[in-house]
Protein backbone atom coordinates (compact mmCIF):
# COMPACT_ATOMS: atom_id res chain seq x y z
CA UNK A 1 0.00 0.00 0.00
CA UNK A 2 2.79 1.98 1.36
CA UNK A 3 4.63 1.24 -1.61
CA UNK A 4 1.56 2.08 -4.46
CA UNK A 5 1.28 5.93 -2.48
CA UNK A 6 5.27 6.54 -3.15
CA UNK A 7 5.37 5.32 -7.01
CA UNK A 8 1.58 7.20 -7.17
CA UNK A 9 3.94 10.14 -6.07
CA UNK A 10 6.91 10.00 -7.95
CA UNK A 11 4.75 9.38 -11.08
CA UNK A 12 2.56 12.55 -10.42
CA UNK A 13 5.68 14.31 -9.89
CA UNK A 14 8.08 13.03 -12.99
CA UNK A 15 4.42 13.65 -15.47
CA UNK A 16 4.11 17.11 -14.47
CA UNK A 17 8.22 17.94 -14.45
CA UNK A 18 7.63 16.28 -18.16
CA UNK A 19 4.71 18.92 -18.81
CA UNK A 20 7.07 21.48 -17.55
CA UNK A 21 9.97 20.64 -19.59
CA UNK A 22 8.09 20.61 -22.69
CA UNK A 23 6.34 23.89 -22.12
CA UNK A 24 8.75 26.60 -20.33
CA UNK A 25 10.39 29.36 -22.13
CA UNK A 26 13.57 29.54 -21.04
CA UNK A 27 16.12 26.86 -21.74
CA UNK A 28 17.71 27.14 -17.84
CA UNK A 29 14.41 26.59 -16.86
CA UNK A 30 13.70 23.27 -18.96
CA UNK A 31 17.35 21.85 -17.95
CA UNK A 32 16.35 22.47 -14.17
CA UNK A 33 12.90 20.68 -14.93
CA UNK A 34 14.39 17.60 -16.77
CA UNK A 35 16.52 17.31 -14.20
CA UNK A 36 13.37 17.22 -11.39
CA UNK A 37 11.78 14.62 -14.15
CA UNK A 38 14.62 12.36 -14.57
CA UNK A 39 14.84 12.21 -10.46
CA UNK A 40 11.63 11.34 -10.29
CA UNK A 41 11.41 8.53 -12.14
CA UNK A 42 14.79 7.15 -10.45
CA UNK A 43 11.83 7.19 -7.44
CA UNK A 44 9.48 5.25 -9.70
CA UNK A 45 12.60 3.03 -10.31
CA UNK A 46 12.83 2.46 -6.78
CA UNK A 47 9.44 1.73 -6.03
CA UNK A 48 9.33 -0.97 -8.66
CA UNK A 49 12.54 -2.62 -7.35
CA UNK A 50 15.05 -1.89 -9.64
CA UNK A 51 17.51 -0.40 -7.02
CA UNK A 52 20.17 -1.04 -10.05
CA UNK A 53 18.37 0.68 -12.38
CA UNK A 54 17.74 4.01 -10.35
CA UNK A 55 21.12 4.17 -9.19
CA UNK A 56 22.22 4.42 -12.74
CA UNK A 57 19.49 7.07 -13.67
CA UNK A 58 20.86 9.39 -10.75
CA UNK A 59 24.35 8.92 -11.77
CA UNK A 60 23.82 9.02 -15.30
CA UNK A 61 21.31 11.05 -16.23
CA UNK A 62 21.43 13.12 -13.12
CA UNK A 63 25.17 13.71 -12.87
CA UNK A 64 25.64 13.39 -16.16
CA UNK A 65 23.52 14.38 -19.21
CA UNK A 66 21.65 16.88 -17.16
CA UNK A 67 25.07 18.77 -16.06
CA UNK A 68 26.09 18.34 -20.04
CA UNK A 69 23.12 20.54 -21.15
CA UNK A 70 23.93 23.25 -18.56
CA UNK A 71 27.66 23.09 -19.12
CA UNK A 72 26.46 23.28 -23.54
CA UNK A 73 23.56 26.09 -22.68
CA UNK A 74 26.76 28.13 -20.64
CA UNK A 75 28.81 27.53 -22.95
CA UNK A 76 27.23 28.54 -25.98
CA UNK A 77 25.81 31.24 -23.12
CA UNK A 78 22.79 32.27 -26.04
CA UNK A 79 19.95 34.21 -24.72
CA UNK A 80 17.43 33.62 -27.32
CA UNK A 81 14.00 32.65 -27.04
CA UNK A 82 13.08 30.69 -30.14
CA UNK A 83 9.64 31.98 -31.45
CA UNK A 84 7.00 29.16 -31.72
CA UNK A 85 5.81 30.14 -34.93
CA UNK A 86 3.64 27.16 -35.95
CA UNK A 87 0.04 28.33 -36.57
CA UNK A 88 -2.13 27.38 -34.12
CA UNK A 89 -4.73 24.71 -35.58
CA UNK A 90 -1.27 22.72 -36.76
CA UNK A 91 -0.15 22.65 -33.04
CA UNK A 92 -3.40 21.59 -31.68
CA UNK A 93 -3.18 18.79 -33.92
CA UNK A 94 0.26 17.96 -33.02
CA UNK A 95 -0.15 17.92 -29.24
CA UNK A 96 -3.59 15.97 -29.25
CA UNK A 97 -2.75 13.00 -31.60
CA UNK A 98 -0.02 11.72 -29.31
CA UNK A 99 -1.84 12.95 -26.15
CA UNK A 100 -5.13 11.61 -26.94
CA UNK A 101 -3.22 8.14 -28.63
CA UNK A 102 -1.17 7.55 -25.00
CA UNK A 103 -5.10 7.93 -22.84
CA UNK A 104 -6.58 5.91 -25.21
CA UNK A 105 -4.10 3.15 -24.43
CA UNK A 106 -3.40 3.88 -20.87
CA UNK A 107 -7.42 3.92 -20.35
CA UNK A 108 -8.03 0.45 -22.64
CA UNK A 109 -5.20 -1.22 -20.43
CA UNK A 110 -6.64 0.34 -16.98
CA UNK A 111 -9.92 -0.69 -17.90
CA UNK A 112 -9.35 -4.19 -19.82
CA UNK A 113 -6.19 -5.39 -17.37
CA UNK A 114 -3.17 -6.52 -19.04
CA UNK A 115 -2.78 -9.85 -20.38
CA UNK A 116 -1.41 -12.43 -17.68
CA UNK A 117 1.84 -14.20 -18.63
CA UNK A 118 3.96 -16.90 -16.94
CA UNK A 119 7.32 -15.97 -14.66
CA UNK A 120 9.97 -16.30 -15.85
CA UNK A 121 10.93 -17.10 -11.53
CA UNK A 122 14.77 -15.76 -12.10
CA UNK A 123 14.45 -14.01 -9.36
CA UNK A 124 15.20 -10.04 -9.43
CA UNK A 125 18.68 -9.91 -7.09
CA UNK A 126 21.58 -8.30 -8.55
CA UNK A 127 23.52 -11.33 -8.63
CA UNK A 128 20.82 -12.88 -11.21
CA UNK A 129 21.05 -9.64 -12.59
CA UNK A 130 24.87 -9.11 -12.72
CA UNK A 131 24.84 -13.42 -14.13
CA UNK A 132 22.30 -12.81 -16.67
CA UNK A 133 23.94 -9.76 -18.44
CA UNK A 134 27.66 -11.58 -18.47
CA UNK A 135 25.99 -14.14 -19.41
CA UNK A 136 23.49 -13.89 -22.18
CA UNK A 137 23.98 -10.43 -23.10
CA UNK A 138 28.35 -10.32 -23.24
CA UNK A 139 28.12 -9.44 -26.70
CA UNK A 140 25.65 -6.41 -26.17
CA UNK A 141 27.67 -5.12 -23.60
CA UNK A 142 30.95 -5.01 -25.25
CA UNK A 143 28.82 -3.48 -28.36
CA UNK A 144 27.68 -1.09 -26.22
CA UNK A 145 31.22 -0.06 -25.17
CA UNK A 146 32.34 -0.07 -28.50
CA UNK A 147 29.58 2.36 -29.41
CA UNK A 148 30.56 5.35 -26.54
CA UNK A 149 33.81 4.78 -27.83
CA UNK A 150 33.11 5.57 -30.84
CA UNK A 151 30.97 8.07 -29.61
CA UNK A 152 33.70 10.12 -27.52
CA UNK A 153 35.41 10.77 -30.65
CA UNK A 154 32.85 11.55 -32.63
CA UNK A 155 31.75 13.70 -30.53
CA UNK A 156 35.27 15.44 -30.26
CA UNK A 157 35.60 15.40 -33.68
CA UNK A 158 32.09 17.38 -34.34
CA UNK A 159 32.77 19.52 -31.69
CA UNK A 160 36.46 20.96 -32.82
CA UNK A 161 36.82 24.45 -33.87
CA UNK A 162 38.04 24.39 -36.78
CA UNK A 163 39.19 21.32 -39.16
CA UNK A 164 42.91 20.90 -38.69
CA UNK A 165 44.43 21.35 -41.87
CA UNK A 166 46.35 17.45 -42.62
CA UNK A 167 49.13 17.50 -45.40
CA UNK A 168 48.98 14.27 -46.08
CA UNK B 1 1.72 -4.24 -4.94
CA UNK B 2 1.74 -1.84 -7.77
CA UNK B 3 -0.45 -2.78 -10.82
CA UNK B 4 1.80 -3.24 -14.23
CA UNK B 5 -1.29 -0.95 -15.66
CA UNK B 6 -0.33 1.78 -13.72
CA UNK B 7 3.01 1.88 -14.94
CA UNK B 8 2.73 1.35 -18.64
CA UNK B 9 0.43 3.52 -18.39
CA UNK B 10 3.28 6.43 -16.60
CA UNK B 11 5.27 5.02 -19.28
CA UNK B 12 2.93 5.71 -22.31
CA UNK B 13 2.20 8.91 -21.19
CA UNK B 14 5.76 9.75 -20.18
CA UNK B 15 6.78 8.95 -24.37
CA UNK B 16 3.70 10.75 -25.09
CA UNK B 17 4.61 14.23 -23.64
CA UNK B 18 8.12 14.02 -24.86
CA UNK B 19 6.69 12.79 -28.45
CA UNK B 20 4.62 16.37 -28.22
CA UNK B 21 8.07 18.17 -26.98
CA UNK B 22 10.39 16.56 -30.02
CA UNK B 23 7.22 17.34 -32.56
CA UNK B 24 6.68 20.69 -31.23
CA UNK B 25 9.34 22.81 -29.73
CA UNK B 26 11.29 24.14 -32.02
CA UNK B 27 14.56 24.90 -29.71
CA UNK B 28 17.24 22.26 -30.37
CA UNK B 29 17.76 22.09 -26.94
CA UNK B 30 14.42 21.68 -26.00
CA UNK B 31 14.11 19.01 -28.58
CA UNK B 32 16.84 16.78 -27.43
CA UNK B 33 15.45 17.20 -23.91
CA UNK B 34 11.81 15.74 -25.11
CA UNK B 35 14.31 12.66 -26.58
CA UNK B 36 15.41 12.55 -22.98
CA UNK B 37 11.90 12.38 -20.98
CA UNK B 38 10.69 9.95 -24.11
CA UNK B 39 13.30 7.47 -23.56
CA UNK B 40 12.75 7.72 -19.78
CA UNK B 41 8.99 6.55 -20.61
CA UNK B 42 10.38 3.79 -22.27
CA UNK B 43 12.94 2.33 -19.43
CA UNK B 44 9.88 2.74 -16.67
CA UNK B 45 7.96 0.33 -18.78
CA UNK B 46 11.10 -2.42 -19.34
CA UNK B 47 11.11 -2.16 -15.60
CA UNK B 48 7.81 -3.04 -14.80
CA UNK B 49 7.66 -5.64 -17.14
CA UNK B 50 11.08 -7.21 -16.16
CA UNK B 51 9.49 -7.12 -12.30
CA UNK B 52 6.00 -8.42 -13.42
CA UNK B 53 8.03 -11.09 -15.41
CA UNK B 54 10.12 -11.86 -12.21
CA UNK B 55 13.49 -11.22 -14.69
CA UNK B 56 16.40 -9.41 -14.38
CA UNK B 57 16.01 -8.67 -18.29
CA UNK B 58 13.96 -5.72 -18.03
CA UNK B 59 16.36 -3.95 -15.97
CA UNK B 60 18.87 -5.28 -18.79
CA UNK B 61 17.22 -3.98 -22.11
CA UNK B 62 16.66 -0.85 -19.94
CA UNK B 63 20.61 -0.64 -19.04
CA UNK B 64 21.11 -0.60 -22.82
CA UNK B 65 18.55 1.91 -23.63
CA UNK B 66 20.22 4.32 -21.39
CA UNK B 67 23.65 3.61 -23.00
CA UNK B 68 21.51 4.83 -25.97
CA UNK B 69 21.16 7.84 -24.37
CA UNK B 70 23.93 9.12 -23.45
CA UNK B 71 25.42 8.52 -26.64
CA UNK B 72 22.49 10.30 -28.50
CA UNK B 73 23.07 13.21 -25.85
CA UNK B 74 26.38 13.41 -26.17
CA UNK B 75 26.73 13.63 -30.04
CA UNK B 76 23.84 15.25 -30.28
CA UNK B 77 25.72 18.61 -28.52
CA UNK B 78 28.52 18.24 -30.50
CA UNK B 79 26.13 18.83 -33.55
CA UNK B 80 24.06 21.54 -31.23
CA UNK B 81 27.45 23.34 -30.86
CA UNK B 82 28.33 22.93 -34.35
CA UNK B 83 25.29 24.33 -35.41
CA UNK B 84 25.08 27.05 -32.83
CA UNK B 85 28.51 28.17 -34.18
CA UNK B 86 27.47 28.42 -38.10
CA UNK B 87 24.08 29.93 -37.37
CA UNK B 88 24.18 31.69 -33.70
CA UNK B 89 20.59 30.34 -33.20
CA UNK B 90 19.15 27.61 -31.75
CA UNK B 91 16.39 27.78 -33.78
CA UNK B 92 15.46 24.42 -36.18
CA UNK B 93 14.14 26.89 -39.28
CA UNK B 94 16.94 28.58 -39.68
CA UNK B 95 18.19 24.87 -40.81
CA UNK B 96 16.90 25.88 -44.84
CA UNK B 97 20.21 25.70 -46.47
CA UNK B 98 18.68 22.88 -48.85
CA UNK B 99 15.28 24.27 -49.74
CA UNK B 100 15.23 25.10 -53.29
Amino acid sequence: MITLLVFALFAVLALVAAVLVVVQKNVMHSVLYLAFAVLATAGVFFTLGAEYLGAIQILVYAGGIVVLYIFVIVIVNLKEVVPERRPLLPTVFLVAVPVATGLEVAYLLLAKGFPAAGRAGEGLGFGTLAETLFRSYLLPFELASILLLAVLVGAVIIARKKLVHDPD
Amino acid sequence: MIPIEAVISLGLLLFAVGFVGVVVRKNLVVMLMSLELLLNGANIILAGLGRRLGSPRGSIFALFVVMMAVSEAAVGFALILAYVRRKKSYDVDALDDLKG
